[in-house]
């Protein structure tokens, strides 16, 4: 019983969504913009807001900036504390832009119904009709200056270092060079240890070692090949004298 | 799925890092010229005496703030386009400017120190007509905004409406102008025009008294009428050759009381409307009782009013004088005159208002330019020196839409080109070669001289270079030993020489035609103006003012001949085209120099419908170029008898394509001998369903390296490589969105063959598009999802090339493989070009100007409609990144960083001598020069190339090597004692 009630109750809230959809889907479709024509104010809005640049004072960046809907179909500009208000907007959906060549600014997309009920939510570019609400009238908050330029390769001791290749070259060399003073390899018992230690890590000892191996290999193969090359002199030569 | 995508494309633009610039790079090799177009209001911050800050409202809808001791923008505030963003008035008090903005649309309020806005206010519909500040007891607290059937009064600080009132009879009374003394009431003139005059007193709490005057005479208070002295209206009429003045606050009927100006010994010129010119320094008080008046185009008197309100007297004669203004200081006024001293300088002098006498030591010589406008407006800073003197800087527009601020005793502080601001069309032309480079260069081209010689003529061109050198080393020292600050890179013509790789060159501007409306000759100039700008520094080398060019002209910038055919100097011609009758004229010159050539264009007299610019040379090593008429005769530039005579043999090779727009139609000519044409080929657009809006080949001077690309299966895919391909893009007639489409088509130019057709539905423009090489990319409006979208369209022969030896239209018989991609772009875009270079080696890259300033570079990579959606071992091989919907904006990628580029017009992409290097010019409002490297440097050191670490290690490795020789010789001879 419960259930159900809860059910119905989503039923009630899916349906209070979807009503909500059409209010808005109306103004989806609708034309853009009627550019151009300057008419009465009486379907036309204003669109307002505040941008914020943490730790700036207002005065460093306002100059340079300005807010741009949809383009440059409509603009506005800051005010001295950070406001700004866009005039003689028609109704419409729009992507509404804080613009500045210091400070990083998200774009937020701006819905006004043809009785000039305002909503802002996220720009998806991909799921158009996608609605995350944002604050109205807008809140964007700088998220810090533009990245611009790209950092330089510098050469400094710690990144020579830590390259895998010398640490892998540096490595060896000093095990090499300081194993066998600090361990002292004239001591027999401990001589002994090491040849055990040693065939702990070589456990079956009629295996071949690999380096032996390797070199059994390839001169073998050179060996071989040259054995082939000739092989080919030696037939291509009685073809030659056949002809 | 697609989280591993993007992330795989994230992993994939990590890596394609080529374009970003570093931050030790800024202002290298890139510099930006900000402009803000022709100056129509401007006003010095007279707030506080030690300020040095000038606004300047211009057509170009900006308000800016200039530093006016360097001439540098401060800040600048850009408008939108076209009427809604017009500046129609801009007014100071103080802190405050007030602008009233599209035609009485808006009203607002600036704080100029900081450069931000204090208030907008939206105002009632109507036409704007004026405003002033309204005062009262000295206090400026309210300003009157008079519209064509309304006044409004608002408070300055926060903008709203204190009353607005409707004025009577609005249909029949042209309201003109608003006047306040700085008492409590408002005053409004209308006209009828040539029967009455009417002033409306409103007193700023309410209330209306409505005066009727007869003025039969009057036409308009605008022009002919100025307020003066304590209230006293002053017009001249032209056909009585009298002033009249009229007291506005009289209680009683007033009436125009009417002086000769016979009776003042004035007379004026034949034909000349006379003008008044008078002065209101401060909103509070009443404006001043002196005033100009001119008779003639450089004819002036300063007259004043006398105490008694209606007698005149004539306080000086300036004559010749161009141009006059006041400005006022503290409690003094001046009068400014401007006077002709000879044909290159201009004289301007101050002179007491009061009295007309001269001040002493006041005189300022301002340099008149044979090349540039005459003067046309004179903007006055004056201020008091310590002793209580007047001094005064001064700003003096001329009609090429320069400012020039000039100093005491002449000195020119700065100049601003601001016809710059309007750039329509660029080239650039290659510097020509030095002397010694010349000489070198010389040396082989000549053969057949015998071995004696040519190792003379070797020996003796090393020693002009040994000398050249010496001379530079000397210069290097001598300049050295010279202070700092004394050393100046001037760069002037004659020093101008190509460098090693090419990378400066000389940019040829054409500016928009500008109009200037001289009060002086009653006659309106229309111009263009040309620029010669060096690319390395931005200076300008040279500028050609170019008169009589009709404000709907358009222009074509033609290189006929560059600078490699040494003797023969290079040559440009300027096509400049009536847009509406279609009638053209050539302008032809010498780019490094500016100097018209004095090779006379051919005359035409019929319109010219198209020009095309044909690799055939004359025996002077200039191409040829054909001008089309409205008979579809041919003209041929230069037209000498050999030119004549290679086209006739070159006819039936010679095909060229024609656009009608306005019928939809697209048709191809081909020449006949005796230079008539005929018609090969039509295409029909029907022009009720969509209409054309640009059309556009491949450049000529592209190259393409590789003629196909190598597939993961190591098969080649050929490139459709066709150089006679126009790329047609029409926009549907009908605009509602679910209807609007936008539509592409490729047109072979020779044979009128439709390659391919796209049609991008539920679609509009504006469409920006490049095609170069084997690819369209374009840009459209997606109306559906309200987006922009970006779409590849790539053409490719297939995997076996049909002729692989040369390129026929007439000979195709198979269609090309089109393949299309279509992603969505972030942000909508201006402008788009492809970058350039030498031999085509390099990867391309798209230059896309973007509506906040930017320009980016995005990678040709992305945009390839082989990207996979799925990624195979075939793809990954040959580096295509997978397909996400969505193109990255990084700011990374924006080549121009933070020097952003106000309403980019046009990107202008010349190779370089390295073929790694693309030079690229952004210009719009603004002018901006850099280099890119779609590929990196590849072919250079790079300029954080490390010496200081290479050659410590070579050194130290030199030491190590001779330290353990060493060794080792004494580690052998202790062994050997052993």
């Amino acid at each position: 019983m419960l259930l159900h009630g809860r059910l119905s109750e989503l039923c009630i809230f899916l349906q209070a969504m979807f009503v909500f959809a059409c209010c808005f889907s109306d103004i989806e479709s609708g034309p853009i913009a009627t550019s151009g024509s300057v008419q009465p104010n009486g379907d036309r809005f204003k669109l307002e807001g505040r941008a914020i640049v943490p730790g700036v004072k207002t005065q460093d960046w306002i100059s340079s900036a300005r807010v741009t809907v949809e383009g440059e179909e409509y603009i506005g500009f800051m005010r001295t504390d950070g406001s700004f208000v866009v005039n003689d907007v028609p109704s419409g959906s729009y992507v509404v832009e804080v613009i500045s060549p210091g400070y990083k600014f998200e774009a937020v997309r701006v819905d006004i119904t043809s009785k000039g009920k305002m909503r802002a939510r996220l720009v998806n570019f991909i799921k158009t009709s996608e609605v995350i609400r944002q604050p109205y009238p807008l809140q964007l908050r700088s998220s810090g200056p533009h990245t611009y330029f790209m950092k330089r390769e510098t050469w400094g001791w710690t990144d020579f270092l830590m390259n895998p290749m010398v640490l892998m070259m540096v490595l060896p060399l000093l095990i090499i060079v300081l194993l066998p003073k600090v361990v002292n390899t004239n001591d027999p018992e401990m001589r002994k240890e090491m040849e055990q230690s040693m065939n702990m890590l070589n456990p079956n000892p009629e295996l071949p070692d690999v380096s032996e191996f390797m070199t059994k290999l390839f001169s073998g193969s050179k060996s071989s090949s040259n054995k082939a090359v000739g092989g080919s002199k030696a037939s291509g030569r009685p073809a030659v004298k056949r002809r | 799925m697609s989280k591993p995508t993007s992330l795989f494309v994230i992993f994939f633009s990590l890596f394609i890092m080529s374009e970003a610039v570093f931050e030790d790079q800024v202002g290298k090799f890139d510099w930006r010229q900000q402009y803000v177009g022709k100056t129509l209001f401007a006003h010095f911050d007279s707030h506080s005496q030690s300020s040095n800050k000038l606004f300047l409202a211009t057509d170009k809808n900006i308000f800016a703030s200039f530093n006016s001791r360097t001439g540098d923008l401060l800040w600048r505030h850009v408008d939108k386009v076209g009427p809604e963003g017009t500046i129609d008035i801009l007014v100071l008090h103080g802190q405050d400017a007030l602008m009233v903005v599209g035609g009485g649309r808006l009203l607002r309020s600036w704080d100029t120190n900081m450069g931000g806005l204090n208030w907008e206010a939206v105002l009632d519909t109507g036409s704007f007509q004026a405003a002033c500040f309204v005062a009262i007891q000295d206090t400026v607290k309210h300003v009157a905004v008079l519209k064509k059937a309304a006044i409004s009064l608002h408070y300055l600080t926060n903008g709203h409406q204190k009353w607005v009132e409707n004025l009577p009879d609005s249909d029949t009374v042209q309201y003109q102008a608003v006047y306040s003394g700085g008492e409590v009431e408002v005053y409004v003139l209308g006209v009828v025009p040539n029967s009455h005059l009417t002033i409306i007193a409103y007193s700023l709490e309410d209330g209306e008294i409505i005066k009727s005057v007869e003025a039969p005479w009057l036409s308009s208070v605008e022009s002919s009428c100025v307020v003066i002295g304590q209230g006293v209206l002053m017009c001249v009429d032209p056909a009585t050759l009298a002033l009249y003045t009229l007291p506005i606050q009289a209680e009683e009927a007033p009436q125009f009381n009417q002086i000769l100006l016979q009776s003042l010994d004035l007379e004026v010129s034949l034909g000349f409307q006379p003008v008044l010119v008078s002065s209101q320094p401060h909103p509070a008080r009443s404006p001043i009782s002196e005033f100009f008046l001119q008779l003639g185009p450089d004819h002036h008197v300063l007259l004043q009013l006398n105490a008694d309100g209606y007698t005149i007297a004539a306080l000086r004669d300036f004559q010749p004088a161009f141009l006059v203004s006041f400005a006022t200081t503290g409690e003094k006024t001046v009068a400014v005159v401007m006077t002709p001293k000879n044909e290159t300088a201009c004289d301007i002098n101050l002179f007491s208002a009061d009295s007309g006498r001269r001040l002493l030591d006041t005189t300022v010589i301002f340099p008149l330019d044979l090349n540039g406008g005459k003067p046309f407006k004179l903007y006055v800073h004056a201020f008091l020196k310590k002793d209580d003197s007047v001094d005064y800087r001064v700003l003096v527009q001329t009609q090429d839409h320069a400012l020039t601020f000039i100093q005491q005793p002449g000195r020119v502080v700065w100049t601003r080109e601001e016809a710059l601001a309007d750039v329509v069309t660029m080239e650039m032309v290659d510097l020509p070669l030095t002397g010694t480079q010349a000489e070198l260069e010389g040396e082989f081209g000549k053969k057949a001289d015998g071995l004696f010689p040519m190792v003379l003529k070797r020996l003796s061109s090393q020693v002009i270079l040994l000398q050249a050198w010496l001379a530079h080393l000397w210069k290097l020292f001598y300049e050295a030993r010279k202070p700092h600050g004394q050393v100046k890179n001037e760069v002037t013509i004659e020093t101008l020489s190509r460098d090693e790789f090419n990378l400066q060159k000389m940019m040829v501007m054409v500016t928009a035609s500008g109009k200037c409306w001289s009060r002086q000759s009653l006659f309106i100039f229309v111009w263009s103006q040309l620029f010669g700008i060096d690319s390395k520094s931005g200076s300008i080398l040279w500028k050609h003012y170019l008169e009589n060019v009709q404000p709907n002209a358009v222009f074509k910038l033609i290189v006929q001949r560059t600078t490699a055919h040494f003797p023969h100097p290079p040559q440009c011609t300027l096509l400049i085209k009536d847009k509406d009758t279609g009638l053209a004229s050539l302008h032809v010159f010498n780019p490094i120099f500016g100097r018209k050539s004095h090779i006379a264009p051919p005359a035409l007299p019929r319109p010219i419908l198209q020009s095309l610019l044909l690799p055939v040379i004359d025996q002077d090593y200039a191409k040829v170029l054909l001008l089309v008429d409205d008979q579809y005769k041919v003209t041929a530039f230069p037209s000498t008898k050999n030119v004549l005579q290679q086209l006739q043999e070159m006819a039936s090779s010679i095909f060229f394509y024609l656009i009608r727009s306005d019928q939809g139609n697209l048709s191809g000519f081909r020449l006949r001998k005796d230079l008539s044409t005929e018609r090969i080929w039509e295409v029909v657009l029907p022009t009720e369903v969509q209409k054309i809006v640009a059309v556009n080949g491949k450049r000529p001077n592209e190259h393409v390296h590789s003629q196909g690309r190598v597939m993961g299966d190591r098969s080649v895919l050929y490139k459709y490589l066709n150089p006679n391909l126009l790329a047609v893009v029409t926009e549907s007639t009908d605009a509602h969105p679910e209807r609007a489409f936008v539509g592409v088509f490729l047109v072979d130019g020779v044979t009128g063959r439709i390659i391919h057709e796209a049609v991008q539905r539920k679609a509009r423009g504006p469409v920006h598009f490049v095609h170069s090489e084997n690819w369209v990319v374009y840009e459209y409006w997606n109306t559906k999802s309200r987006r922009n979208e970006f779409s590849v369209l790539e053409l490719f022969e297939g995997t076996e090339l049909y002729n692989s030896t040369v390129f026929s239209s007439l000979d195709r018989p198979h269609l090309p493989q089109v393949l299309q991609q279509t992603y969505i772009f972030p942000s909508p875009i201006t402008t788009m070009e492809a970058t350039l270079t030498e031999k085509g080696i390099t990867s391309r890259h798209l230059l896309v100007g973007l509506p906040s300033g930017a320009i980016l570079s995005l990678p040709k990579m992305f945009l390839d409609p082989r990207r996979p959606e799925v990624v195979t071992e075939h793809s990954r091989e040959e580096n295509l990144i997978p397909y996400a919907p969505e193109m990255p904006i990084r700011t990374e990628w924006f080549i121009n960083y933070n020097q952003t580029v106000a309403r980019v017009k046009g990107i202008y992409t010349a190779p370089s001598g390295l073929e790694s290097t693309c030079l690229v010019v952004a210009y719009g409002l603004d002018i901006y020069q850099t280099r890119v490297y779609p590929s990196k440097q590849f072919d250079v050191l790079k300029d954080d190339y490390d010496y200081v670490l290479i050659s410590s290690v070579l050194f130290a490795l030199f030491f190590a090597t001779m330290i353990s020789k060493r060794l080792a010789q004494v580690k052998l001879l202790n062994r050997a004692w052993r």
